[in-house]
């Protein structure tokens, strides 16, 4: 019962606090349903539960008894930006599904292909920045992430220990 | 539950998603054969440059992301000082606003129907050409008029400029800037001789107190607030200060909430002053060796709020400076004690102490920030003064952490309005056209006769549009801005097409403003063209033209330059080609040498800005400051060297309190105050046409106190009618949400136009700057019936 929960409010629906387990999307749309393009903010899908947000979003994420799982923040481990003091500067509630004029804006959409690895064995390099992403947590465990991302061990904690940033393209010469 | 226990839970709980993420790959799958996969970082299909934000003054550098000719993407760009690659939700969501459904794409021109039809950009020019020209023959110079914008580049504004005085030989030009910025202007020119703060954005870093007059920074400047509050997070000992008339988010974090009712603010820092030098905590051997005192007229029936009689029409009320001295201050500020003060202001007599205490503590840095609330104010430029005093009189000034740093609400308000000087009575950097001198320079620069600039200013904001309505003038164009939305006591400023006046409006969205035009241009907007901004703390930023704007439309800059050639005026743009280059460096040449010193055009291109005065490639982080001006001469300390008129000091100012022009009574019992919320920008032109935005703040809203709210019998979601003198609008009222109006006060934002909130606001203005104030009209408040 619990592990269905946790699976619906992590998937999510918005607007509102109440998973709909009958959501048939896939994590991926879900999760580009509440963004404007790949790295913009997203939306907050839940109403209103209190001023403060990291009582749910810290860096681990929370199981919430009746209402799922509150996926960790990505924002827990920056430094220098205040970036988990005040969420609601850059995460906004929805108060209403229409729109004020329609739009053909069509953001940039999340890159769904497998990182890219030397051999079979090896570590996948990280594929994209950690500005504001920097607790990897937030993204690659529990019910929140996608099954390509989701990291199979969880319990390591030093994730640039093996995964590589990608800091330039091309091939070292000398 | 530990953190290795919840890890546990949460590799179990991964069983139980199997289902969702064996859509995700058949998401991804199926992306992938419809050849519609996105790339993300890194692709090279995706490229990446930096502009600044196209919102608030705060200038967020942004790395925008551009894939098949659209706007894609945005991030915070991490090489921007400013920001540091942080954004806000409107910066995260800019490249939405480019592609609303509705965008200009074509010149319209008003039909007898009242109808807009499509008509070719060679037509629409050659109109405006023949309207202006007809204006200028049969009526003068006084009977056209160029109504801007600080969202203008430096490119648009000095086209402009150049245009109107240098070829229409009018002064007849201002910006929407005259409704936010002016009181600064006219602050810092009366007190230094010389526009725009001293200090810069690392002063958010170096100070220990940082003190915000009438100013929701979390809400309108949220980056920077968010460098308050990590410099906070780092160090404790950090206090912030809110003085204000009603609470905001900004409220939740300040160590001590001031509160003080309107026009309150004159008498609290004259009351801060008073204990400041009852107590010794001034540094007289500072203001000896800096200031000069300075007095005016003070006498209200002389100075009056330009709304009655004569002044009702055109406001132009001129100061009478005269010397003053520190024993007329000391006799001056014996009226203020913290017992007036608190009756004046409604500010307990002791915080008046402990402010005192704040801005006297000689080991603690001390940032005085304010916006709207200090500047859209009847007394607008004597806050500012005010705010100074206070740092002038204990001298922290000059030095990282201790400044009076005013913030500015639009991307441009200083690089364009106030710095190319695209007001009634200015020349860029500075320069004034009531000076002879100034005018020579600027006629030199531009190559022009001598005696071409008209030596009078022209009109201001408020006085132009009473001119439209008068039939005073008889052409105007309006680019970048949205009058009939922002203007105060709209009623006062309807217009029907076709009243024998001619009115051309340059906008990307169909506004209100648009809807009474007789000629409506389409612009490109931010990226699908090249321009430049100026931020608040002095940094001139660049950015390419990196897509190509929707339909026929074109830059503000082209279509001035292109009407100006029709009327015989090509001189004045004698660049062939891509003129951006030229036209920038010409308008550099003013400032060379003077302490204005912008940074080359390449330089801009080549870095996320620079901080003028620029000297040798080196940018200038704190003015006026040894060690760091190159103009300054001294081995330490300050040098005012722009204030010529004063011996190079800087005048401290004695400004007394003052009412309100409006006040609640019998009829209109409660105060309204107006202003922006976090998602939308000005008048929601914009940002409403981005999705997100707009559907996390739908509709404008009245704020109530929760006790007045009960009396009234209104709950919260409930209609109600909110009425002036002028107008009543109805809309939702909101009860305890995200700011709390103190006891017998409302707020309403304004980015609505279908509340339109100026219906309600009263045009009465700042007695120097003409900036109208927003901040305060007498409103009646009552239920409708009906649930939002």
């Amino acid at each position: 019962m619990l592990g269905l929960a946790i699976v619906a409010l992590a998937a999510g629906c918005a607007p509102g606090v109440a998973a709909q387990a009958s959501d048939a999307r896939s994590p991926a749309v879900v999760r580009a349903s509440r963004r404007a393009y790949d790295g913009a903010p997203p939306v907050i899908p839940h109403a209103p539960l209190g001023p403060d947000c990291t009582a749910c979003h810290d860096e681990t994420g929370v199981v919430l008894p009746e209402l799922g799982f509150s996926p960790p923040s990505p924002h827990e481990r920056t430094q220098g930006l205040s970036a988990a003091s005040r969420c609601v500067q850059c995460h906004v509630y929805r108060e209403t599904d229409g729109e004020f004029v329609a739009s053909s804006f069509v953001g940039l959409r999340q890159d769904l292909r497998r990182g890219t690895r030397q051999h079979t064995w090896a570590p996948p390099v990280r594929p994209h920045g950690r500005f504001l992403r920097e607790n990897c947590a937030a993204c690659h465990t529990g019910p929140a992430a996608r099954e390509e991302i989701r990291t199979t061990h969880p319990e390591r904690v030093r994730c640039e220990q093996c995964h590589a940033a990608v800091e330039a393209r091309g091939t070292f010469r000398r | 539950m530990d953190r290795r226990e919840l890890l546990r839970n949460l590799s179990i709980a991964t069983a139980g998603v199997a289902a969702f993420s064996c859509r995700d790959r058949a998401e991804a799958e199926r992306l992938a054969a419809d050849g519609a996969l996105a790339r993300g970082e890194g692709n090279p299909d995706v490229t990446w440059d930096k502009a600044p934000c196209r919102y608030c003054g705060t200038g967020c550098g942004v790395l925008v992301g551009v894939q098949d000719g659209k706007v894609v993407a945005a991030q915070g760009d991490p090489a921007s000082p400013v920001n540091r690659g942080l954004l806000c939700v409107k910066g995260y969501h800019l490249p939405g606003f480019l592609y609303g459904e509705d965008r200009l794409l074509y010149p319209q021109r008003r039909g007898a129907d009242g109808t807009l039809q499509r008509i070719s950009w060679d037509e629409a020019l050659d109109l405006i050409a023949e309207k202006f020209g007809d204006a200028l023959r049969d009526h003068g110079p006084e009977s056209v008029a160029v109504y801007g914008s600080g969202q203008w580049t430096v490119f648009d504004g000095y086209a402009a400029l150049k245009w109107v005085k240098g070829g229409m030989r009018s002064n007849n030009l201002d910006p929407n800037a005259r409704l936010c910025m002016a009181s600064a202007v006219v602050g810092f020119m009366t007190q230094f001789g010389s526009d725009e703060p001293m200090g810069c954005y690392e002063d958010f870093e170096a100070g220990d107190d940082f003190v915000l007059w009438g100013n929701n920074m979390a809400e309108m400047h949220p980056v920077l607030f968010s460098r308050i509050l990590e410099h906070k997070r780092q160090n404790p000992g950090v206090r912030i200060v809110d003085i204000a008339t009603r609470q905001t988010p900004t409220t939740d974090y300040a160590d001590l909430f001031v509160p003080v009712k309107p026009n309150g603010d004159l008498a609290l820092a004259n009351g801060i002053l008073h204990v400041l030098v009852r107590d010794g905590m001034v540094d007289r051997s500072f203001v000896e060796e800096n200031c000069v005192l300075r007095r005016g007229i003070e006498d209200l029936d002389a100075i009056g709020f330009g709304v009655g009689g004569e002044a009702g029409e055109r406001y132009g009320f001129k100061d009478e400076p005269r010397e003053s001295s520190w024993d007329e201050l000391v006799e001056f500020l014996a009226d203020y004690t913290p017992e007036r003060v608190a009756e004046l202001a409604g500010v307990p007599a002791r915080q008046v102490e402990v402010l005192a205490e704040l801005y006297g503590a000689r080991d603690r840095g001390t940032v005085s920030l304010w916006c709207m609330g200090v500047n859209q104010h009847v007394r607008g430029t004597w806050m500012n003064n005010l705010i100074t005093d206070l740092h002038l009189v204990t001298g922290k000034i000059g030095r990282p952490g201790n400044n009076p740093f005013s913030l500015t609400g639009q991307p441009s308000a200083c690089g364009t309005a106030r710095e190319v000087g695209t007001l009634a009575h200015r020349l860029p950097a500075d320069l004034a056209v009531t000076v002879p001198e100034h005018r020579a320079r600027a006629e030199e620069i531009w190559g022009l006769e001598p005696g071409t600039i008209d030596p009078k200013p022209g009109y201001h904001a408020v006085d132009m549009f009473r001119a439209l309505s008068r039939g005073d003038v008889k052409a105007m164009w309006i680019q970048t801005t949205n009058p009939w939305v922002s203007m105060p006591n709209l009623a006062r400023f309807e217009r029907k097409p076709g009243d024998g006046s001619f009115v051309v409006v340059s906008d990307i969205y169909p506004t209100p403003t648009t809807d009474v035009a007789d000629l409506v241009l389409p612009a490109a907007a931010w990226v699908e063209r090249e321009g430049m901004f100026g931020n608040s703390e002095r940094r001139t930023q660049h950015w390419n033209k990196m897509v190509e704007p929707p339909g026929e439309a074109r830059e503000d800059a082209w279509q001035i330059v292109e009407v100006a050639r029709r009327m015989g005026m090509g001189h004045l743009f004698p660049w062939e080609g891509d003129w951006h280059e030229a036209m920038y460096e010409e308008y550099r040449t003013f400032g060379l040498g003077i302490g204005k010193d912008l940074a080359s055009y390449q330089e801009l291109k080549e870095t996320p800005g620079k901080l003028w005065p620029v000297v040798d490639g080196v940018e200038t982080r704190y003015r006026y400051a040894a060690g760091y001006d190159p103009y300054v001469k001294k081995s330490k300390g300050v040098h005012f060297y722009k204030a010529k008129s004063y011996g190079e000091r800087a005048a401290i100012w004695l400004r007394p309190w003052h009412p309100p022009a409006e006040v609640p009574d019998a009829e209109f019992p409660m105060w309204l105050s107006t202003g922006r919320i976090l998602e939308h920008w000005h008048t929601g032109s914009m940002t409403r046409r981005v999705k997100e935005l707009h559907q996390a703040a739908p509709e404008a809203y009245v704020e109530l106190n929760r006790a007045d709210a009960a009396e009234l019998g209104i709950k919260d979601g409930d209609r109600v009618r909110v009425a002036s003198r002028r107008g009543s609008i109805e809309l939702p009222a909101r009860v305890d949400g995200r700011g709390k109006p103190a006891r017998g006060s409302v707020f309403v934002p304004f980015f609505d136009e279908h509340h339109l909130v100026n219906e309600l606001t009263l045009d009465a203005m700042d007695n120097l700057s003409k900036e109208p104030d927003y901040k305060k009209a007498a409103v009646r408040v009552e239920p409708v019936g009906g649930k939002s």
